[in-house]
């Protein structure tokens, strides 16, 4: 082909800069609503913004001030404090819950099993911020379709106050927590269930090996993997839960359910607005979180050739 | 992994039972709580199914509390994000599919060359897209509103378009470019000698091939944007710029709604992406185990 006459588009490329042409939207992407931002959050939890600066338009800058303000305040540490506990309480759940019925699940014969293997994906569908109304209407104290169940069951005499008490309520908020992200974890391991070869069962199953052993043998070394990509996952998003505690609690009752995500929104959009304490509150959950992504990236590096 | 004997085989049985139970319990609640009236579910607090079940929550909410019906004959108050759901419906429809078509017109791109073109930046990138899915959404929320606010972006589509689109793009990008290594690299090599462009041998031969991991990426898009509620909540408070999430997210403490009305919005909003699920189930889940494992 006579190269000059080639319109461009036609033109061959260099493989290194099609490369590059192909991902400027990426990188544009990237740089604008992600590296920027998180850039910016870091200028902004260094600086006094609140909605009069907002107006004028002038950041003072105030050094860690703001970072601690919010290793000050009390209820940093309890929404700190409740982030942890609804982390390993979800994500502990999600895990023993996802192999037992990945299991179930993978189980032949049984033709219940096909039945929950279709129903699995359905909460996956269910759009967060109505999974957490609907389960403050299960939860309700008067009204509530969980007390009308157990009643109807003859299991409580009085109405249990499940979200409303300080007690319980941060365990009530893990359950819809749960529900939701459930299938993500049980595909994943259903899916490296079937990549265990039936080969190894059989042979297990020659030597006489029982269910359980045949599990500790041949299964749970298998699944390993997905869990550890499963636990990082998890914990990485439950930590920054929010639609549930939005719909079910706000927070309350009093501070029983404020996570971390929960104090920033609260103390950056609800008055008096600080929007650097708001980031600086924000920065610290994001490298929290962001040790934990290097953690799963050393893990899935370590045997994947992409 | 068991063997069947009767008694293992009821115990199974009954496990699925309880799972079933499990997944269906806040479904069968919403459906009951949406066909019933607010005086129904006051009266008797005990009940599990009332006596008289009505279709006016549904009413109310379609023809923009136009049609009170019997239920809502005495209420003079009724919050105008209800009367909105058309506008929020559509509002919700159209930031799903912008952002899916621009998550999958970029993240294909870039999912491509990442998986087929080895260099030292490439693989940086890539890993740049894993760290990138992780990082939470609020922490982006706060600049965001500044920088929109001061653009003038805020009460807009197309700034939760833009915010979203890009939010999501790691994670097609992770879900795409394991499937674009597994197409033999010898067929783009075959229409290369016949004349073709890198380019044109990506939009002729690969993209073809790869319709299964564009559908299961493009579903999975358009599920977590029509689920999306922070990002719109925060860059848009004007009712006729709300998405379904963020008119459900007013709801939450109006004392002038209950429960029913709620959850009947609830169904309104959760149907689409439910009956998603339920065409596309084989889709999803090849989408979602490509994007967390083998990224």
């Amino acid at each position: 082909m006579n190269r000059a006459r080639t319109p461009w588009f036609r033109r061959e490329m260099s493989a290194g800069r099609f490369a590059l042409v192909m991902n400027l939207p990426t990188l544009l992407c990237l740089g604008l609503v992600l590296a920027y931002p998180v850039g910016y959050a870091a200028y902004l939890s260094v600086h006094r913004v609140g909605l009069g600066q907002l107006r004028r338009g002038e950041f003072a800058f105030t050094g860690w001030e703001n970072y601690g303000r919010v290793l000050e305040d009390p209820l940093f540490w309890v929404a700190i404090k409740n982030t942890l506990i609804f982390t390993v309480i979800t994500v502990g759940s999600e895990i023993v819950l996802a192999v037992a019925i990945a299991l179930l699940i993978n189980q032949a014969g049984i033709w219940t099993s096909r039945i929950t293997r279709f129903l699995i994906l359905l909460p996956y569908a269910i759009p967060p911020i109505c999974n957490g109304l609907i389960w403050s209407f299960l939860y309700s104290f008067q009204f509530g379709f969980l007390n009308r169940i157990l009643f109807t069951a003859g299991l409580i005499d009085d109405p249990v106050n499940w979200a409303g008490n300080p007690d319980t309520a941060l365990y009530a908020v893990t359950v819809p927590y749960i529900w939701r992200t459930l299938p993500f974890a049980i595909i994943l391991v259903h899916a490296a269930l079937q990549g265990i070869p039936r080969e190894l069962y059989e042979q297990a199953a020659i030597d006489g090996a029982n269910a359980w052993h045949r599990f500790r043998q041949i299964t749970w070394p298998m699944l390993q993997q997905i869990i550890a990509i499963i636990l990082i996952l998890r914990t990485a998003f439950a930590f920054a839960v929010f639609e549930e505690i939005l719909a079910i609690t706000q927070g309350g009752p009093g501070d029983a359910t404020w996570v971390a995500a929960w104090y920033s929104y609260k103390i950056t959009f609800a008055p008096p607005n600080n929007f650097g304490m708001g980031s600086a509150s924000a920065f610290i959950l994001t490298l929290m979180i962001a040790a934990i992504a290097l953690v799963y990236l050393r893990l899935i590096y370590r045997r994947v050739t992409l | 992994m068991f063997k069947t004997t009767p008694t293992v085989k009821l115990m199974l049985h009954l496990a699925n039972l309880m799972v079933i139970f499990f997944i269906l319990l806040p479904v069968v609640a919403v459906f009951i709580g949406s066909i019933q009236s607010e005086k129904a579910l006051q009266a008797d607090t005990r009940r599990l199914l009332p006596l008289e079940f009505t279709l006016d929550n549904f009413t109310v909410i379609l023809t923009k509390g136009e049609q009170k019906g019997r239920i809502f004959e005495q209420v003079t108050y009724l919050p105008d994000n209800i009367k909105n759901f058309y506008v929020a419906f559509a509002n919700s429809t159209i930031v799903a599919i912008s952002v899916t078509v621009l998550t999958l017109l970029f993240g294909s791109l870039s999912a491509y060359t990442l998986a087929r073109l080895r260099y030292r930046w490439t693989l940086f990138l890539l890993q740049a897209n894993i760290v990138a899915r992780f990082v939470p959404v609020i922490v982006l929320m706060i600049p965001l509103y500044i920088v929109m606010r001061s653009v003038g972006q805020l009460n807009s589509l197309s700034g939760v378009i833009i915010a979203e689109t890009g939010f999501l793009l790691p994670y097609a990008i992770l879900i795409l470019a394991p499937y674009f290594d597994t197409i033999p690299s010898e067929l783009e090599e075959a229409a290369r000698i016949d004349g073709c462009t890198r380019f044109t041998a990506f939009v002729r031969i690969v993209l073809p091939l790869a319709t299964p991991a564009l559908a299961a990426c493009g579903v999975i898009m358009f599920i977590i944007s029509w689920h999306e509620l922070l990002i719109p909540l925060i860059l848009n408070a004007r009712p006729n710029f709300m998405t379904l999430p963020v008119v459900i997210a007013s709801l939450v403490g109006d004392v002038h709604v209950f429960f029913n009305l709620m959850m009947a919005i609830c169904l309104l909003a959760l149907a689409p992406t439910v009956v998603l699920v339920a065409l596309l189930q084989k889709y999803i889940v090849e989408g979602l185990s490509a994007g967390a494992v083998k990224g």
